[in-house]
């Protein structure tokens, strides 16, 4: 089975694309004007700034000497309107960009989310969930930075990059050329170490992943640990997790920091160049002392947004180790999906028919082998057999959890997939083998199968499967707080409620996966009794190892090894002698043996 | 405060780098002095008095100054980087340690979102505080300080007036610091409660779409996603109100120089000179002003996470070992003496009491929610009873090392919960150092062997978190072999087999009569055929015991486990003499 663990690293092999980082901004598309504006006005205010070292120098070379206080109190007057607007900028630009990148992140983790509700069950059990946790949660959150202030950055970098050339150019092209020279040996080196670099933050992505795989994992099996006493050995792991996180950053961290010396260096030498060009050509080519003095000190200012910019380079190589897995999820192809063309599916009659059913999980693995039967609408199945023969894969497939591989599910004669898959999930109730809670009060969970039910239809049918009695033994009843892992609900409770769950959905098709397998004897017949007003009209599929569960079954279907061995009433089948007949005897016979 | 002293204590360890990079932080604001004046000297000396023969030196020197300053600075912000995976690194084991010595009772009331909250974004903001926030404030106080004794030296009048507007950022720094606070605080709030409602939706994905719910799944994930988005929002909202106002103040330090140091000048209180200095050192001191705001800010986000660590960190279980606990392993025998417990207000089991030794097997029968389970978790001491006492081997079981305690009782739990490991890894759970030859048997006492092994990759399959892709009763079955495995003196079953069938349930029983000799055995169960054989089997109802005795005393005495009997076995005799 190709199940990925928490210690397994999630390979993803895909070149570094620009596609993602085109993609990102596509989310900034509604925002574009306002993101415009905001660029005009930090250039401007940029602009602005630049106004005051020349105030301060006219004031230091004009008004002082000559003693002009009134002229010194107008450069003040000025500069103050400067600051004035450079602050009036400032707050415009730390609320929009924060409202832009807020937004953004958090359309990225709707778009997510909702995505990840159209994958099959496949996908979630294929990994562990802390992986999908960390992708929706920790990576989206990962971008904030780049959106809320990258972006602004990089296009007024950009813009004061392109002014400074021209201004350079215009001062001296020789000069100007020699400054820039130092300009292709940064892109050579930042393209030679991007490959490790890029590298090197999947790797932080990954490692991530797998740490809160672990976490997540503990967390829900803490009970588990603590009663066989592992502490010791899972700290082990997790410390194992822990440090490979750790070495993977230190890693990243070291090609990412190259980038600054790299600048830094590389910028005075450039600095450097010019004083030995412009000594060698002064007086040629219009090269004066002036313009070597004016160039050595434009020359920071040239390479100021590039340092900027390589910084800008470096958190889009890292954001792109957490966009592409981002993306990669959204882009995952549900394989049980509303097919083109799915009508709603109409009210229910309640017919099912398997016709030639063959169904595996994976390949080669026949978990189903050519299955075949008709359900009248109201009929009550019950299916009967050794555990893994396949009972609850055939009830998973009424409700299109799966698709078949060979052959076709009917429902009121239609196939199952002709139809959306909503409509049809929504006149089901299905009990899984496994009860979820969700956090919240009991009610809520009760309620979860139709959202606009009212308390009393909630409470009737709580009472219907005599889960009532013991809701109202809890602290605050129906508005008792559970939680994911039931609380203090015990197995059998949670499986009442899950129950109530189901009940109140009204199916025409209602689905027992095991339903009461531990629920008590004594509450299971009261149970049964209101189960059979309950059952009138709809057509129902049980599974149950208890036979007194199943006996009142219309027809009972013996399954094993993924074929139906023997199918008919209770009575058809003591009578036939078959394998029914042997594990129904054998409940007496082995408590004799006992 | 207490945040800084827990962090300090995280950092303690590496102090000595810390200290190091801090020096290199200052020697690199130093080498930074270099450059401007070589290249003052070159504008000066080279290009303007024409000594080209100085040019060389005078380049080589910047350029030595600069490789030496750059790799200085790469590693001081490695240290810093080293420090601070470390101290997170720590912090994270320490979380992690926590968590795992919670007891049930924590577990039972909070939610998994909310915890791993604690652990990846809370932590986050501590590493981005000891990575850059610490030294960032290092280092513009160095420089600001550095810039303030120059500018004394030259005039301590003027020094003073322009110092006379830096009350108001003051206090605009402490208003910030203290409205922030609560923002940030509401900000991690938010991202437990959205990481909960993902981490919910992820987990119960099966509910989810068998109910086609995923509207309302999105629904309530929207409303928290959207919250977080307006709790960042509101934040802002605040630092919008402060940081422009912060930095205009230390744009209006030009604005004196200019006015008050021009008038200065006139007036013939410093010189013009002076008053060029002072401008040229002013970056020294409004870059400073300006990144107070951003530190302040950095620094809260910390604080607030670290407040939310520590309230985790500070959470004391209250089931731990006692002083001097007994670690003497057990020989099985265990008894209830009027045991009886609360949760909460609700009394769960009252005045139980019984005892068996190794060898036996308790059976507990009794409707959902009786206490069964509660019951046998007072064995592990997952609870402590609120009355009346456990013993274990006659010893109380809140005198043992939990450790020990629990290394000495195999548990299967009703609610099986298998991790997303292979088959081996999840039997070999509680025996790390098994052979695989010792699962094997596991696994065959359990009669899971035969499933497994038709699985193509068998003992090595890798099944999913909770054990997905198994069927409820093959999950059952190797819990079992799990606790199997273990080979404790005191085994537990809680309703281990209830979604089995019959004859495998039967050949379990079989196999496992002679594994159960000299091990004291609790079953929790609802089949009578589970339960039969039982030395001693206890009914509970409503938290009592209601009746006690073997399978043939109870049935003789035709109360409630007669009645149960006959709801399961009610044509036995028809059946059995057909």
């Amino acid at each position: 089975m190709a199940r990925n663990k928490f210690d397994i690293d999630e390979e993803l092999d895909v070149k570094f694309d620009f596609k993602q980082v085109r993609r990102l901004l596509g989310y900034l598309k509604p925002y574009k004007g306002k993101v415009a504006f905001t660029v005009l006005l930090m250039i401007a205010s940029s602009l602005l700034a630049l106004l005051g070292p020349y105030l301060v120098k006219v004031a230091i070379d004009e008004k002082i000497p000559s003693g002009d206080t009134g002229g010194l109190v107008l450069l003040a007057a000025i500069f103050v309107v400067t600051l004035v607007f450079g602050t009036v900028c400032m707050k415009y630009r730390i609320r929009t960009m924060s409202q832009i990148g807020q937004s953004v992140i958090y359309s990225i983790r709707e778009d997510i989310f909702t995505h990840i509700q159209r994958l099959p069950f496949a996908y979630y059990d294929s990994r562990p969930h802390g992986k999908i946790l960390v992708r929706v949660v920790n990576y989206v959150n990962s971008l904030s930075d780049l959106l809320s202030n990258g972006i602004i950055n990089l296009i007024t970098d950009i813009f004061t990059l392109a002014a400074i050339i021209c201004w350079l150019l215009i001062l001296n092209v020789r000069l100007a050329l020699v400054c820039f020279a130092g300009l292709p040996v940064l892109i050579t080196i930042t393209l030679l170490i991007k490959n490790a670099q890029r590298k090197a933050w999947q790797k932080v992505s990954r490692k991530l992943s797998n740490m809160n795989a672990y976490i997540h994992e503990s967390i829900c099996g803490i009970k588990v640990t603590q009663s066989f006493a592992r502490e010791k050995e899972n700290m082990d792991i997790f410390l194992g997790q822990n440090d490979e996180y750790r070495k993977a950053w230190i890693d990243a961290i070291k090609v990412q920091f190259l980038m600054w010396p790299m600048v830094d260096v590389i910028s005075v030498a450039s600095a450097c160049a010019i004083f030995f060009a412009g000594t060698r050509w002064l007086g040629t080519a219009g090269i004066t002392t002036g313009i070597i003095i004016a160039f050595t000190s434009y020359v920071w200012r040239f390479w100021e947004p590039i340092s900027n910019l390589g910084n800008f380079y470096n958190s889009i190589i890292n954001a792109v180790a957490y966009l592409e897995r981002i993306f990669e999820t959204i882009d995952e192809k549900p394989t049980v999906a509303n097919l083109p063309g799915a009508v709603e599916m109409p009210q229910v009659k309640g017919a099912v028919e398997f016709k030639d059913v063959v169904f595996c999980y994976e390949k080669d693995e026949v978990v189903l082998d050519h299955v075949s039967f008709k359900v009248e609408p109201g009929e009550t199945i019950a299916l009967v057999g050794p555990t893994g023969a396949g009972k609850s894969t055939i009830v998973s497939l009424v409700s299109r959890f799966y698709d078949v591989q060979e052959g076709s599910v009917l429902i009121d004669g239609k196939d199952v997939r002709s139809v959306t898959l909503e409509s049809l999930r929504k006149q089901m109730g299905v009990m899984l083998q496994d009860t979820f809670i969700f956090s919240g009060t009991v009610m809520d969970n009760i309620k979860y199968s139709r959202l606009d039910a009212t308390d009393e239809e909630a409470i009737a049918a709580a009472k219907a499967v005599c889960a009532h009695d013991f809701i109202m033994t809890l602290p605050d009843g129906y508005k008792t707080e559970v939680n994911e892992r039931g609380s203090r609900l015990s197995v059998g409770q949670r499986q009442l409620i899950s129950f109530a769950r189901a009940l109140l959905a009204d199916p025409r098709i209602l689905i027992l996966d095991e339903a009461t397998s531990s629920i008590d004897t004594k509450t299971e017949l009261a149970l049964q009794a209101g189960l059979q007003r309950l059952l009138k009209g709809r057509t129902s599929f049980i599974i149950a190892h208890r036979l007194s569960t199943i006996k009142n079954a219309d027809r009972i279907m013996y399954i094993d090894n993924g074929r139906i061995i023997e199918q008919g009433s209770h009575e058809e089948l003591m009578e036939r002698k078959g394998a029914y007949y042997k594990l129904y005897t054998a409940q007496y016979q082995l408590l004799e043996a006992v | 405060m207490r945040e800084f002293k827990w962090v300090w204590g995280l950092m303690r360890k590496y102090r000595a780098i810390f200290f190091t990079a801090l020096g290199l932080v200052f020697v690199v604001n130093l080498l930074n002095l270099i450059n401007p004046i070589v290249q003052g000297k070159i504008v000066d000396e080279v290009i303007e008095g024409g000594m080209l023969e100085k040019l060389l030196p005078f380049v080589l020197l910047m350029i030595g100054n600069t490789v030496v300053r750059a790799a200085l600075r790469y590693t001081y912000l490695y240290m810093f980087e080293n420090v601070s995976q470390n101290v997170v690194y720590n912090a994270r084991r320490d979380v992690f340690r926590k968590v795992q010595e919670l007891d049930f009772d924590f577990f039972d009331r909070t939610r998994t979102g909310d915890i791993m909250a604690r652990i990846t974004g809370d932590l986050d903001a501590v590493r981005h505080f000891t990575a850059y926030v610490l030294y960032s404030i290092f280092m513009h106080t160095v420089t600001l300080i550095l810039a303030l004794t120059v500018m004394f030296i030259k005039s301590a009048t003027f020094t003073l007036v322009l110092l006379a507007i830096t009350p108001i950022t003051g206090i605009l720094a402490v208003r910030l610091s203290g409205t922030v606070r609560p923002a940030f605080s509401a900000i991690r709030e938010q991202f437990a409660r959205l990481n909960s409602v993902v981490q919910e939706n992820i987990s119960g994905n099966r509910v989810v779409k068998a109910f086609a719910q995923e509207e309302y799944e999105i629904y309530k994930f929207s409303r928290e996603n959207s919250g977080f988005r307006d709790s960042n929002i509101r934040a802002s909202r605040i630092w919008e109100k402060y940081l422009p106002v912060m930095d205009a103040m230390a744009g209006l330090l030009s604005v004196q120089i200019i006015l008050v140091g021009g008038i200065m000048v006139i007036n013939r209180n410093i010189t013009l000179g002076d008053l060029v200095t002072f401008n040229s050192f002013l970056w020294a001191l409004n870059n400073p002003m300006r990144m107070i705001g951003w530190l302040i800010n950095d620094t809260q986000r910390f604080a607030t996470s670290a407040e939310k660590v520590m309230m985790l960190l500070n959470r004391e279980p209250r089931i731990k070992s006692r002083e001097g606990a007994i670690v003497k392993k057990p020989e099985g025998r265990v008894e209830f003496r009027n045991v009886s417990f609360k949760y909460g207000k609700e009394p769960v089991l009252e005045d139980i009491s019984f005892s068996a030794n190794p060898g036996q097997t308790v059976a507990i029968v009794g409707p959902t929610g009786s206490g069964k389970s509660t019951l046998v978790s007072l064995i592990s001491r997952f609870y402590d009873c609120t009355g009346g006492s456990v013993l274990v081997d006659g010893i109380d079981v809140r005198d043992y090392d939990v450790r020990t305690l629990r290394d000495n009782i195999a548990v299967a739990m009703q609610d099986v919960f298998l991790f997303s490991e292979t088959i081996e890894g999840n039997i070999a759970y509680g025996a790390p150092d098994v052979s695989v030859e010792k699962v094997k048997w596991a696994a065959q006492l359990a009669c899971a062997h035969d499933f497994i092994m038709e699985f193509p990759e068998g003992f090595d399959t890798i099944i999913g978190e909770r054990g997905v892709g198994l069927s409820g009763g093959q999950k059952q079955r190797i819990a079992l072999a799990r606790a199997i495995v273990k080979e404790a003196p005191i085994v537990i079953l809680d309703d281990t087999t209830s979604s089995v069938d019959i004859e495998t349930e039967h050949q379990i029983q079989q196999n496992l009569r002679d594994y159960c000799k000299n091990r004291t055995t609790f079953i929790i169960a609802h089949r009578i055929s589970s339960v039969k054989h039982a030395d001693l089997i206890l009914v509970l109802e409503g938290g009592r015991i209601v009746e006690r005795g073997t399978h043939d005393e109870l049935l003789a005495m035709k109360g409630r486990y007669y009645d149960i009997f006959v709801n399961q076995y009610g044509d036995f005799d028809k059946v059995v003499n057909e």
